[in-house]
């Protein structure tokens, strides 16, 4: 009885560490770099696909698997979706700030509509199977099972999170805080701020693809539907909740909103008869989706906040602000 | 200096900037008689574009106030400025360049009652002939002085009693600010009381009633504009710290 | 190439223009990508099926489809009704989200991430309500008549089309002959200076939400009518929609409209050349060859 709850605690943070991967690759984007993604789930996808057509059994039905070794899989996922976070950035970066976030929005429109059609190469609807999961040998014995990958993971996640800490505070990452926060500094650096930024963008991206590689992995088995958009939505909840621009922020709330997310889902599939359980899925995301509006709206800078304070006034863009005029509405 | 009611615009210990914890302007008594052309001088970063701006309601106030023609305006939000009349017509971008010529106009005569507003844009245009010429060709395709001059012709509509201009002079060949100071001077003639921030002093000086100088946010000087320019203060301001007047922009 | 093709995409593509110029027209006044802008189009569809539903069980009459069309008087005016509601709505949403972020200053970039939050709330609200299944303002089928040359149309595609084509110009004149238009274009120049010449920004942003989400209705009604009405209608045009705002430049009425028809050609002509299953993809082609050769649009300024 002990041991399988804590085989199913193990179970819960090995799957909420691979959000938190995702977190952290989203946190080079945004929290870093100021870089807005609406095609998180794309990413995700990119990662997860290659990864499993690199490393499942060959297959007659489609195109591979090759059979490589797990870790050749999580880097070739890790370096596809870096590639297309690069191709995407350079289209989008010098423009507004907002076709960046279209853009990535179509990315994920359109692996989504890769994922369903391109049977061949992706299984299509049914997805891809027998993914080769890290100790497979040992699923017998699920404590160690679970244990296990959730070493795996945990390493993962350490390593990522010691290297973006190392990178933040080397100087590249220093340049990067000031291109998002000075809009003079930006400008001074010209076509390097651009570069720098896309830099940003495909690292993030490629974390993006390593976290949906290991979450394939873990799984054993994606199909297109993984890669909806509320795996964005919920990433950035995570990110937001945690605190933006804080590692150990995209972290703690990505272990906070999954355990929020996997309880709200159990006492829907618990209480709620079957026939109304997708309506209260969906009532699940409405109110996850106002938790995030509430929290942008009351606190927009998270649980932990940034680890740096950053000035107020600069790089802020112009919006139509009527009222800011008057020193009424100023908050002290 | 203060004269009583013939006062038309004073601000009052105004403190005012961007930031709470960070006042650009600090502490401003300031006053304009009806009919008056006052230039504000003062080094770079002094805080007279922020000063003006305040007072047209663009900056946050922090404490103080700012009296208009009798009335406290310092809580007016900016769109209702205008409608007390004062007219302000900032630095850089101030017409709609994406806009014709007649619909700069029109859309600053819209606040006129309906009855009134064809009358004043056709004023404007016998005013300014220039812009006549082609009223349907876009803002932005006109040169520096005649953006300058529709920018003034559009605060002018509403026939304000107090215009207030934040380097008007700011990019533009020195015949061009001539005639345009030469402008201004007319306008002010025609009894609207004028508050002019400029770098470009000697030009200034030649047309304005008084003069005043703000230094890092507060008052330095105040006085007749005429034999200013020979005052040691403006050469230990202008000559002293910065040579190029117009290095600014 | 297939001439029916050409039909379906000027019917398609009319739709997406509609969305389009509500996009455009927010977009340029509150400066920021509204991802709900999708959740409109399908909020406007539903309003309108609750109302034509209400209408059609108090007054019987009103369900019988009018002359060769198919729906009833029901259809039409419960349109009427779900633009003022959406606009309502959207009036909402700015109170509670968007307002208070313009209050606090937030970067663009917040305002599109809040955009992101009440799409999804709004799109899984609808679905809570209505669940995913589709639902019909009508359930009478139509026959596509010839217009020669190998085309057919319904009256429902060809009503469609004048209704897109009406509103289009309706805006367009309201844009450049009217004084809440010439407002609008200016705080869409430059907001501080539209304060400075006595406009009230705040007015003009609550016209353009009503705008905005009025077209989105309608566009919704359109294509509940056309084809179904579900939670999802709104998402999947999106991209559609953001293609044909970008590609007709930002600001510019008659850009998202023409751009729209474009969008919904290139969508019907690639259909059959790629097959179906890969229209959300043309989008998305034409998005990346937009920002890659034109960012600025066909109709807009370069920054």
């Amino acid at each position: 009885m002990n041991l399988e709850l804590i085989a199913y605690g193990a179970f819960f943070l090995t799957m909420a560490l691979t959000y938190a991967i995702i977190a952290l690759g989203l946190n080079v984007q945004w929290g870093q770099t100021g870089l807005f993604n609406v095609g998180i789930a794309g990413f995700v996808a990119i990662g997860a696909y290659t990864s499993a057509l690199l490393t499942t059994p060959d297959d007659p039905n489609r195109f591979g698997g090759f059979d490589l070794p797990i870790f050749v899989g999580w880097i070739g996922g890790a370096i596809t979706a870096s590639i297309a976070s690069f191709l995407i950035g350079a289209l989008t970066i010098r423009l507004r700030a907002d076709y960046l976030a279209i853009a990535t929005f179509g990315v994920a429109v359109v692996v989504q509509l890769a994922a369903l059609n391109l049977e061949p190469l992706t299984g299509g609807p049914f997805g891809v199977g027998f993914i080769p999961r890290p100790f497979a040998e040992l699923a017998g014995n699920p404590l160690a099972f679970g244990l296990l990958n959730l070493a795996v993971l945990s390493l993962v996640v350490g390593s990522t999170y010691l290297l973006l800490e190392r990178l933040a505070r080397s100087p590249w990452g220093r340049v990067l805080r000031s291109v998002r926060e000075d809009e003079q500094a930006a400008l001074a650096l010209g076509k390097n701020a651009t570069k720098f930024r896309l830099q940003a963008f495909a690292l993030g991206g490629g974390i993006m693809g390593l976290a949906g590689a290991t979450q394939a992995h873990f799984i054993g088995f994606i199909a297109p539907e993984n890669y909806l958009p509320i795996l964005t939505f919920q990433v950035w909840a995570m990110l937001i909740v945690g605190g933006s621009g804080n590692n150990r922020g995209a972290i703690l709330g990505a272990v906070l909103v999954w355990g929020i997310w996997a309880a709200s889902a159990g006492i829907v599939s618990a209480i709620v008869p079957p026939e109304q359980q997708a309506r209260a899925a969906a009532l699940q995301i409405v109110m996850i989706g106002v938790a995030l509006c509430a929290i942008l709206l009351v606190r927009p800078r998270g649980i932990l906040g940034e680890e740096r304070m950053i000035s107020r006034h600069l790089g802020k863009l112009r919006t139509p602000s009527p009222t800011a005029n008057s020193s009424a509405d100023r908050k002290a | 200096m203060a004269g009583g009611g013939d006062i038309m615009l004073s601000t009052g210990a105004l403190v005012a900037g961007y930031e709470r914890d960070l006042p650009i302007v600090r502490g401003v008594d300031f006053s304009v008689r009806r009919g008056e052309l006052v230039v504000v001088l003062g080094p770079n970063g002094a805080g007279k574009s922020t000063f003006v701006k305040a007072i047209a309601g663009l900056v946050p106030i922090h404490s103080g106030a700012v009296m208009l023609d009798g009335s406290d305006v310092t809580a007016v939000p900016t769109h209702q400025k205008v409608r007390h009349g004062l007219a302000f017509v900032p630095q850089t971008e101030n017409i709609f360049a994406t806009l014709s010529i007649h619909d700069n106009l029109l859309v600053a005569a819209q606040i006129l009652p309906k009855d009134r507003r064809a009358r004043r844009v056709a004023d404007l245009y016998a005013m300014f002939p220039d812009l006549a010429v082609k009223p349907a060709r876009r803002a932005g395709a006109l040169s520096g002085g005649q953006r300058q001059m529709l920018a003034v012709a559009r605060a002018l509509i509403v026939e304000p009693s107090v215009l207030i201009l934040d380097e008007p002079s700011a990019g533009l060949s020195p015949k061009i600010v001539f005639e345009v100071f030469e402008r201004l001077k007319a306008i002010n003639a025609t009894g609207v009381t004028i508050i002019l921030v400029e770098q470009n002093v000697k030009a200034a000086l030649a047309i304005a009633d008084r003069a005043v100088i703000l230094v890092e946010g507060q008052l330095r000087h105040e006085g007749k504009a005429a034999g200013l320019m020979d005052d040691p203060l403006i050469a230990e301001l202008y000559l002293g710290a910065r040579p190029h007047k117009d290095a600014h922009r | 190439m297939n001439p029916q093709a050409l039909m379906d995409g000027l019917v398609a593509g009319s739709m997406i223009g509609l969305g389009a110029v509500g996009i455009t027209l927010t977009y340029s006044i509150l400066r920021f990508a509204n991802f709900a802008h999708g959740e409109l189009i399908s909020s406007g569809a539903y309003f309108a099926l609750l109302v034509a539903s209400a209408l059609g069980a108090l007054f019987g009459g009103m369900s019988t489809p009018i002359g060769p069309f198919s729906f009833g008087w029901a259809v039409p005016v419960a349109a009427v009704v779900a633009f003022a509601l959406n606009g309502a709505l959207a009036l909402l949403i700015d109170w509670l989200l968007f307002g208070r972020l313009r209050r606090q200053s937030a970067t663009i970039i917040i305002m599109v991430m809040a955009s992101f939050g009440a799409a999804l709330t709004l799109r899984s609200l609808l679905e809570f309500i209505f669940t995913s299944s589709p639902a019909y303002y009508s359930r009478s089928l139509q026959i596509a008549n010839s217009l020669g040359g190998g085309i057919r149309a319904t009256p429902d595609q060809l009503l469609s089309l004048l209704v897109a084509a009406i509103l289009v110009v309706a805006i367009h004149i309201l844009l450049t002959r009217t004084a809440i238009g010439r407002s609008m274009r200016a705080v869409s120049e430059n907001p501080q200076l539209a304060g400075v010449v006595g406009i009230e920004v705040r007015q003009v942003i609550r016209v353009v939400w009503l705008l905005g989400a009025g077209l989105a209705a309608v566009a919704g009604v359109t294509a509940g009518v056309l084809v179904q009405i579900r939670p999802q209608m709104g998402f999947d045009l999106l991209l559609p929609l953001f293609a044909a705002a970008i590609l007709g430049g930002i600001g510019s009425v008659p850009g998202a409209m023409l751009a729209g028809l474009i969008v919904g050609l290139s969508e019907a002509i690639a259909v059959q050349l790629v097959g179906a299953e890969w229209r959300a993809a043309i989008a998305f082609v034409i998005l990346v060859a937009v920002l890659l050769f034109r960012p600025q649009g066909l109709f807009g300024r370069a920054e």
